[in-house]
């Protein structure tokens, strides 16, 4: 073995180059580098950062254990909980049928099959109706007149039951929309596994906005400053006593940034929030640091 | 007796200390809205004298240019204005402030005026709407025709109540127009009303700039041949030339004193920057070198000059210590650099660049760092200065094709408008201080 693999690899290099063995040596030694390189900082490739995805229902009320709000995150409990509401919508979904049986007897068999339907939906028209079944036998004896009298009645009534059938169908099917989006939205999944979970600060049990986070939002929202009134960052830091009613009773600066017109317009914001439009599921002290970071270096 | 003390004692103690039950932490690292919701309502007449609608009219219109260009309101529609804008209370407790406030205005401008003899009242109070405080007030007195000059003077208070420095809009604009056929030194109000002409040397006028301590005016005029430095007394009308020197004297720029002069002689065969006292005389050679030299601009401090120079190829911003005449390079991109302007309020320096054939206003730290382009799309933007208070730019742009008019906007690129009327040819703008 030894031998032919030596003439062979001669063979080899008396086919190439001289210098061959170098030459494979280099380009090894590049292609090692290759990879060295690209992790220095030289040539360090920005990684696209995607955001993280926060689900943030402000609309809901303010409790004191917000849940996690990404669907996949959520523990096995709320699945369940996920998994019962679109059962309680099926259930719609599945009564509808019957119903829309009932406009077959728009064609003309009428007496037989309002009936039950009728029953179900309102007890004064079945009264209505069913006489008028009986009617249709003693034919002879009823007049033309009343006869037309009967027949236009009973085609108002079977107007009436066709509009609620199909307002009844239009409704089985926005709840069956409903359903349906629910079950989708629950098998999004963001794109980032390590994305924090809907509320930022959630890891209770209660479907909710922390009452942080809300006061967060409002006060920021009630806060007016351009960036052509201060220059620099300014900070400050105020401390606000809210009562579980959401009405402020006392306000007191931490820290004052030193420049006025900065204070002032916390103090205006402050004055905005002295009610908040939502209780809050406790008497709250809340340190609010305010500065300018975020409007920093914008246009 | 004494137990009972003890243990009340200890319960008032605990319960200090179980009431601050949660402290949560908060950072707002923004503001929600970045502008000021603004009211201004129209001026109503007072007292007894004509009414005249024209003035509310006017103030309203100049109030309303005027803080619309500071970038820092956003106006409440005067079409949802309820029943107290109606109503001429001047007084915190005459204002219904919780109908601006469903409004959604944090702040109110009202008015209000009389006419009587052909003078002027005019009562303007700006209000806090949240805490319902007066934040400024002024009664001015004038002549009829001053009625823009006193908007601009409340605006400028405006300003001042809510950021804490005036603004500048009852300073006047320098600059030069081709109106009468030739190019003349010309005076407008900030929003470009009022122009006056102030020279008629019939031949070329060029490079105005205010003294900051005088109300006078230098700049460079071709009137007897040469390209000499001129100095003009405003209000007398006094003129007398200041710097002769053969070859050019352009470009002169009072220091941040008023004490001297930077400008651009070129009486060696070469053009240098040179620094004049008041009375002509040369005080000293800033710039020793072969190439061109020109477009002086002072630091604020008065410390450092800014100019423009080709010593290393293309024309780029340099900066010069007027003490120890060390010159460093500011810009480095670009084909063509020209005119800097430095901030009064110092930090930066604004300047035009020629880029794809076209020129466009650039500022840059003074440190060379943070470079942005202020001005994009067609239309050569050139000659840039910025307003006393640093906040606002004015430059020469010839947009439309038109030849050159005047626009102004905020030291941000944002909020750009014309307001010198277009077809005049006007450039080389300069901005006056508050006199």
């Amino acid at each position: 073995m030894e031998p032919s693999r030596k003439q062979r690899w001669q063979q080899l290099q008396s086919a190439f180059e001289p210098r061959f063995k170098q030459m494979l040596l280099v380009s090894l030694l590049l292609h090692l580098l290759l990879p060295i390189l690209s992790y220095l900082p030289f040539f360090s490739q920005q990684a696209i950062e995607k955001p993280p995805v926060y689900r943030v229902n402000l609309v809901n009320k303010i409790v004191k254990n917000p849940q996690a709000g990404r669907p996949e995150a959520t523990p096995a409990k709320k699945k369940k909980a996920v998994k019962s509401k679109p059962k309680r919508k099926a259930k719609p979904a599945v009564k509808p049928k019957p119903i829309p049986a009932k406009p077959k007897p728009k064609s003309k068999p009428i007496p037989v099959k309002p009936k039950p339907e009728v029953k179900k939906v309102k007890p004064q028209p079945v009264k209505k109706v069913t006489p008028v079944k009986k009617k249709p036998q003693p034919k002879p004896a009823v007049s033309k007149i009343q006869e037309n009298n009967l027949q236009k009645r009973l085609e108002q009534i079977r107007a009436k039951q066709q509009k609620k059938a199909a307002e009844q169908a239009q409704k089985d099917r926005i709840a069956d929309l409903k359903a349906a989006a629910l079950a989708e939205s629950s098998k999004v999944r963001s794109p980032i596994s390590s994305a924090p979970v809907g509320m930022a600060d959630g890891h209770g049990n209660e479907a909710g906005v922390s009452a942080i986070a809300f006061v967060q939002e409002f006060i920021q929202q009630q806060w007016n400053l351009s960036k052509y009134q201060v220059p620099g960052n300014p900070e400050a830091e105020v401390k606000l006593l809210y009562n579980a009613e959401g009405t402020l009773l006392h306000y007191k600066f931490l820290k004052k940034s030193g420049n006025t017109i900065f204070d002032e317009s916390l103090i205006r914001a402050i004055a905005r929030s002295r009610r908040l439009p939502q209780p809050l599921p406790e008497s709250m002290t809340f340190e609010i640091l305010f500065n300018l970071k975020d409007m920093l270096g914008k246009p | 007796m004494n137990f009972f003390k003890t243990i009340l004692f200890g319960l008032i103690l605990s319960s200090l200390f179980v009431l601050p039950a949660t402290a949560a932490r908060i950072e707002i690292s923004a503001p929600g809205e970045q502008t000021i919701p603004l009211a201004i309502t129209r001026l109503l007449p007072m007292g007894i004298g004509n009414t005249q609608p024209a003035v509310a009219t006017e103030v309203q219109e100049v109030l309303e240019g005027d803080l619309d260009l500071s970038g820092l309101f956003d106006f409440v529609d005067p079409a949802a204005f309820l029943s107290d804008a109606g109503k001429l209370g001047l007084r915190r407790n005459e204002v219904d402030f919780y109908q601006w406030r469903m409004l959604g205005a944090e702040a109110l401008i009202k008015g209000g005026y009389s006419v009587s003899a052909g003078k002027v009242t005019i009562e303007l109070r700006l209000f806090d709407v949240i805490t319902q405080r007066l934040l400024t007030g002024r009664r001015y007195t004038g002549r009829l025709k001053d009625v823009r000059k006193i908007a601009h003077t409340f605006a400028d208070q405006v300003l001042k109540s809510l950021t804490g420095e005036k603004g500048p809009f009852s300073t006047k604009i320098a600059y030069i127009s081709k109106r009468t056929g030739h190019k003349e030194l010309y005076l407008m109000d900030v929003d470009g009303h009022h122009p006056i002409r102030m020279t008629n040397h019939r031949s070329i006028v060029l490079n105005p700039d205010f003294s900051p301590t005088r109300k006078e005016l230098i700049f460079t005029s071709y009137k007897k041949g040469n390209p000499d430095l001129y100095r003009k007394e405003i209000y007398t009308g006094r003129e007398s030339r200041l710097s002769l020197k053969p070859g050019l004297n352009i470009g002169g720029r009072y220091s941040p004193d008023g004490r001297e002069i930077a400008l651009t002689l070129s009486k060696d065969k070469n053009s240098e920057i040179y620094l004049l006292g008041t009375d002509g005389t040369i005080h000293r050679r800033l710039t020793n070198h072969y190439s061109i030299d020109v477009d002086p601009s002072w630091s604020p401090k008065g410390n450092k000059i800014a100019f423009v120079s080709d010593r290393r190829g293309n024309p780029n911003v340099f900066i010069v210590d007027i003490h120890s005449l060390e010159v460093t390079r500011l810009t480095y991109e670009g084909k063509y650099n020209a005119t800097p302007a430095w901030s009064p309020k110092g930090g930066r320096i604004a300047y035009s660049r020629l880029d794809d054939g076209i020129f466009n206003i650039f500022t840059i730290r003074e440190d060379g760092t943070d470079e942005r382009q202020l001005t994009f799309g067609t239309g050569n933007k050139e000659h840039p200065r910025w307003s006393p208070d640093g906040r606002f730019l004015i430059y020469s742009n010839d947009l439309g094709g038109k030849g050159k008019s005047i626009w102004i906007m905020r030291s941000d690129g944002t909020g750009a408008k014309r307001i010198s009327a277009p077809g005049a040819d006007d450039s080389h703008p300069a901005w006056s201080h508050h006199w």
